[in-house]
């Protein structure tokens, strides 16, 4: 396969919006949201459930369903706008250039058609190969993601396979077509940790093999340390927190990663009390004015009735948060935050 | 599979039996005695006595039940289910000859039910809360609260007695023994108890249709690549037929029962209408056996749909 390689990031996902009108009123679930994805580098989405992470990833795969709709921004894969595309492109890059697996493995399977059945539908679809070869190669598949008994196993049903076999399947359908980016939504979540451990040594091991990028959602930042090479944090519709990972575990800015941080309990470590984030996420239909997470945090100030830009803090550290890079607050009144927001927005244009 | 069909025709023995106690006593207990037809001015207390002792009324209950069930099991003799009040025909030769026009009613219907209230269903789901959705589902409402004998009335009244483009009754005409003649005549019933019939299957088929459409697999289909058509047929219907299955189960009695109501409004000489003649004229030997084999045919029809669900559900093995 020839593809083509600019000098453009695989995957660039720009001021993304989708909302879903329910008859409550409107739900932005993303709501301007911007991040990259690199060849072969696997991004982390982090955040707590309803922060839009999962939907970001299906409103790439355009796989966005009644009341919710993509009303703006653009996804670039290698330049090529996914969201302007017609739905026949649409299809051919679906399960092709970009994979997807989901959370739930007991559900995600076809009960009818054999594990076999499901992995050839997808070759057959993108390749021009014939029955007997898509077969074969379902088998192989199913032999490189660590099913004893491949040949075997491919005429069983979803039901006859435990759940890591059955992620296992998954995993083995979304990579039969070599995709350039593969979507991982909570792929571990419903699973052992035991079995965690192995589905994550074995996607690690094929995204060596294979030079594919990862977008990988997760709610646990054991996994994302674990994998990612960069780290998004969402919260509530909108990127809080972006930068490497290591920048992000040593040096998290934004007061909802640090909280994220000091919420996970360590082994050995003597707490009577775990951390936890006081509060609720939002609700959608009814968001506060200014910083979305202001009413959760610690640090919460005058100035955060005015809502923060995403600015960068450092070199490739990106945090939506008023205080300072240091973490201090700003020295600046309410009046002057304009001017802090604008400073930020031309020092974030400016070359580096 | 085998001995599985095997132990569910053992464990329909007892049901059967009680089936059988059941309406025998249900008969029993209804006013009146099966030779009160007989009685009239001119017909002497003797002659009562005598019928009551040749119909074996003047044994005791349990004794009379006995002796009908162990006469009812022996199906392969002709007067097993004795002769009819009315004509005087074996019970037995009366319902055999029956069966092929209920069939014939029945299957023409339920064959026009499953290939209209299915693609109907399925159009309801896809665009659910649509225009056409909304339509389907107020008719089907409505067609599904309309009884049988009133919507047969109102179709004879416009489609035989006003435009008189069908016939008002019956299965053929006198002479005619067509296929078009048939076909002609099948018309209206078929007509009453499909738009029955579709209106329930296809709100049964559009619920199992939704749900099917919102389970992840659908998602992956989808994510795979697949166009909408493929992830619609091949994916979601298929899981979607499944609890269809019960619903045939359920619809095979009526197969060979037969739609009582509807082949009386339209004299049809089919099973069901004998039921309801053999009912109103107090034809005990004839009601019993109506009703035994109405059950014996539900027990049938959910072994049916039992074996069924192994071929259709790959999850199920017996």
């Amino acid at each position: 396969m020839t593809v083509h390689r600019s000098d453009r990031p695989l995957l660039e996902i720009q001021d993304l919006r989708t909302h879903f009108f329910t008859q409550d009123g409107t739900v932005k679930a993303v709501d301007g949201v911007s991040y990259e994805i690199g060849d072969g580098k696997t991004v982390g989405v982090v955040g707590e459930s309803g922060c839009g992470k999962s939907i970001t990833a299906l409103s790439v795969m355009r796989l966005i369903e009644q009341p919710g709709r993509i009303v703006g921004g653009s996804v670039l894969l290698r330049g090529r706008d996914l969201l302007r595309v017609d739905d026949a492109e649409m299809r051919d890059i679906r399960g092709n250039q970009i994979s997807m697996i989901f959370q739930e493995p007991m559900t995600s399977l076809n009960p009818v058609y054999t594990c076999g059945d499901q992995i050839s539908e997808a070759v057959s679809l993108h390749e021009a190969v014939g029955r007997r070869q898509a077969w074969e190669r379902a088998v192989e598949m199913l032999q490189l993601v660590g099913i004893p008994d491949p040949a075997r196993r491919a005429k069983q049903y979803p039901h006859e396979l435990s759940g890591g076999m059955r992620q296992r399947v998954m995993i083995a359908m979304a990579l039969s077509t070599n995709p350039e980016l593969l979507i991982a939504d909570e792929p571990t979540t419903a699973l052992d940790v035991t079995i965690q451990a192995q589905i994550l040594e074995l996607m690690k091991s094929l995204r060596e093999r294979n030079r594919m990028a990862i977008m990988l959602i997760t709610h646990d930042l054991g996994v994302i340390a674990e994998m990612a090479d960069d780290v998004v944090v969402m919260y509530a519709g909108q990127v809080v927190e972006q930068s490497d990972a290591d920048t992000v575990f040593a040096k998290p800015h934004h007061p909802y990663t640090t909280g994220l941080l000091a919420s996970i309990p360590r082994l050995g470590e003597k707490r009577q009390r775990l951390e936890v984030i006081q509060g609720v996420v939002p609700n959608p239909l009814n968001l506060p004015k200014g910083c979305l997470f202001k009413r959760r945090c610690p640090h919460a100030m005058p100035v955060c009735d005015t809502p923060p830009p995403l600015q960068e803090i450092a070199r490739g550290h990106l945090s939506r948060c008023w205080l300072t890079p240091a973490g201090e607050p700003p020295a600046v009144g309410p009046e002057a935050t304009g001017e802090l927001a604008e400073a930020a927005a031309s020092a974030l244009q400016a070359p580096a | 599979m085998a001995t599985y069909v095997l132990r569910r025709l053992i464990q329909a023995v007892p049901i059967l039996l009680g089936i059988a106690v059941i309406s025998f006593m249900i008969i029993y207990l209804a006013p009146g005695e099966p030779i009160d037809r007989f009685r009239s001015g001119r017909v002497s207390p003797q002659t009562i006595e005598n019928l009551r002792r040749l119909y074996g009324l003047d044994q005791p209950l349990p004794q009379q039940l006995l002796s009908w069930m162990v006469a009812f099991f022996q199906v392969w003799r002709v007067d097993a289910w004795g002769y009819s009040f009315t004509d005087g025909q074996p019970v037995i030769t009366k319902i055999a000859a029956r069966v092929p026009y209920t069939l014939e009613l029945m299957g023409t219907s339920l064959f026009l039910t499953v290939i209209i209230a299915i693609p109907v269903g399925v159009l309801g789901a896809v665009r659910q809360y649509s225009w056409a959705d909304k339509i389907i589902m107020v008719l089907a409402t409505i067609g599904y609260a309309m009884p049988t004998f009133w919507l047969g009335l109102v179709l004879k009244f416009v489609f035989a007695i006003k435009l008189d483009l069908f016939p008002l009754f019956g299965r053929h005409t006198y002479g005619d023994d067509s296929i078009g003649d048939l076909v002609w005549h099948l018309v209206l019933p078929v007509m009453t108890l499909t738009i029955v019939s579709v209106a329930g299957w296809s709100r049964y088929m559009r619920s199992s249709m939704l749900e099917v459409l919102h389970q992840d697999y659908v998602r992956t289909a989808r994510a795979k690549g697949l166009p909408g058509s493929r992830v619609l047929f091949k994916h979601a219907l298929r899981n979607a037929l499944i609890p269809i299955v019960t619903l045939l189960g359920l619809t095979i009695p009526s197969l060979l029962v037969g739609a009582a109501v509807t082949e009386a409004v339209f004299a049809w000489p089919g099973l069901g209408g004998m039921g309801v003649t053999a009912v109103i004229e107090r034809d005990y030997p004839a009601v019993l056996a109506f009703v035994m084999v109405g059950g014996a045919m539900v027990i049938l029809g959910n072994l049916l749909a039992d074996v069924l669900y192994a071929f259709v559900d790959p999850r199920i093995k017996y």
